[in-house]
């Protein structure tokens, strides 16, 4: 019975989590044209979006309504709240597994572009925007939770390096869904890419993000919907498998590497963590 | 989330425990908030809906079985990715009737109950966070994201384009 009660003591949670659902799901898919290309935006960016403003740690006012012990019930909410999208992603990858065979080589060796994080945000990092060791927290990954772990582990959490990472990683949670909407609804129109590889490229280990990726390139090229969907399934499986290792053993001692070549008087830190 | 008695059953000290019960009832709540987004997404009747709303369900509550139980530790996001794909490869015997239950239901609605908990989620140690992190970490995120989902476009383009 306890079980129960305490679902009971949140109704006021489960309660706005269900009207923002129903509200940002009338709402609909819109989409802005962009020349070729076009914007997508999806039921899940408003319901984001509206949780936003009904948190009463950014909107005070909110609350009346939300309070801190919603808030804290909610974090742990967000995991489970994503399994029966995971699970309609599995049923959507069995029936492709020929064609993802197919594709096995193109699947594998894109996971190593993960590492394009270091390619294209680390000399933003150091050499535009002349940044500190926090590049190294802030480039080496994605800053989803493994990757958190593994700076804490390094270097601790209030360290320049756990500065970028921390960064990196609330940047990504506040606009993340937006900015994989935003990427996939243009590349999936401006037609550069082979729309499989799009796909592939959505699986970044989080499933929000990959939500929204893949969402705007199945809206943009329906069609090619369930393709889409367990490529980005598939690939999003991999790196949950992968992502970890890569950024441990190739992504941070590389972005190490690059760091102590770019700045030799200011060398890593490798003080013990916090 | 509470501890439940009930999913001490079976001590493994080595792993986390995931308490299964209060999973459990939180996925029914959650079912039911998706059952009604698919009304709306889909041209699904109630029932059908209900129908594919409890067979994700099943996927899910196995898949926390699994994560719970299972010799070796995997997540259970991988686990119920990977149920998923048992119950649907074409070499089963039941992956028809599988994808009969729940091939109508739209993913993409299926996704906004979580992403309307983590805008709720936000804590003040975040917003904290947010407006210390100033506007150059801000800029890198955005060269971060786009970094990684470019790198596996291209590498992955360049392999199809290879192996086709």
């Amino acid at each position: 019975m306890h079980v129960l009660i305490d679902a009971v003591k949140l109704w006021r949670l489960h309660l706005a989590v269900a009207v923002i659902a129903i509200v940002a799901q009338l709402i609909g898919i819109r989409q802005i044209s962009l020349g070729n290309g076009a914007i997508l935006f999806l039921p899940l960016l408003y319901a984001f979006l509206i949780g936003v403003l009904l948190n009463p740690n950014v909107m005070a006012k909110a609350a009346v309504f939300i309070r801190q012990r919603e808030v804290r019930a909610a974090s742990p909410l967000i995991v489970v709240a994503i399994m029966p999208f995971i699970a309609k992603f599995g049923t959507t990858i069995g029936p492709a597994v020929e064609d993802l065979v197919d594709a096995g080589p193109a699947l594998l060796l894109q996971e190593i572009g993960n590492l394009g994080t270091v390619a294209l945000a680390f000399p933003i990092a150091v050499w535009v925007l002349r940044m500190g060791r926090e590049s190294i927290g802030a480039t080496f990954s994605v800053a989803r939770e493994p990757n958190i772990a593994i700076i804490a582990d390094r270097y601790g959490l209030k360290s320049p390096e756990g500065t970028g990472v921390m960064g990196v990683y609330v940047v990504g949670t506040l606009f993340g869904t937006l900015i994989f909407a935003v990427m996939a609804s243009m590349l999936a129109t401006f037609d550069l890419l082979d729309p499989q590889a799009l796909a592939m490229a959505c699986g970044v280990g989080s499933g929000s993000m990959m939500a929204s990726c893949t969402g705007a390139l199945s809206e943009a090229l329906p069609e090619m919907s369930d393709t889409i969907v367990a490529m980005a399934g598939a690939s999003n499986l991999l790196t949950y498998a992968t992502g970890m290792y890569l950024g441990l053993f190739v992504a941070l001692p590389f972005v190490e590497w690059l760091y102590s070549k770019a700045r030799p008087a200011n060398p890593v830190s490798k003080e013990a963590p916090a | 989330m509470s501890a439940d008695n009930a999913a001490e059953i079976g001590v493994r000290p080595a792993r986390e425990k995931i308490a299964l019960l209060p999973h459990f009832r939180d996925l029914v709540l959650i079912s039911v908030i998706g059952w009604a987004l698919q009304l709306i997404a889909t041209d699904m009747s109630p029932i059908a809906a209900l129908g594919g709303m409890a067979g994700l369900y099943a996927i899910c509550a196995g898949g926390l079985v699994l994560a719970r139980f299972a010799p070796f530790y995997l997540p259970s996001v991988a686990w119920i990715s990977l149920l998923g794909i048992a119950a649907t490869v074409p070499f089963v015997p039941w992956d028809q009737a599988v994808l009969g239950v729940v091939e109508e239901i739209d993913f993409l609605a299926l996704s906004v109950p979580c992403l309307a908990y983590a805008g709720l989620a936000v804590s003040r140690d975040e917003v904290t966070i947010a407006k210390r992190t100033g506007w150059k970490l801000a800029v890198i995120a955005v060269f971060v994201l786009a970094g990684t989902y470019l790198g596996s476009a291209v590498i992955a383009d360049l392999v199809l384009r290879i192996t086709d």
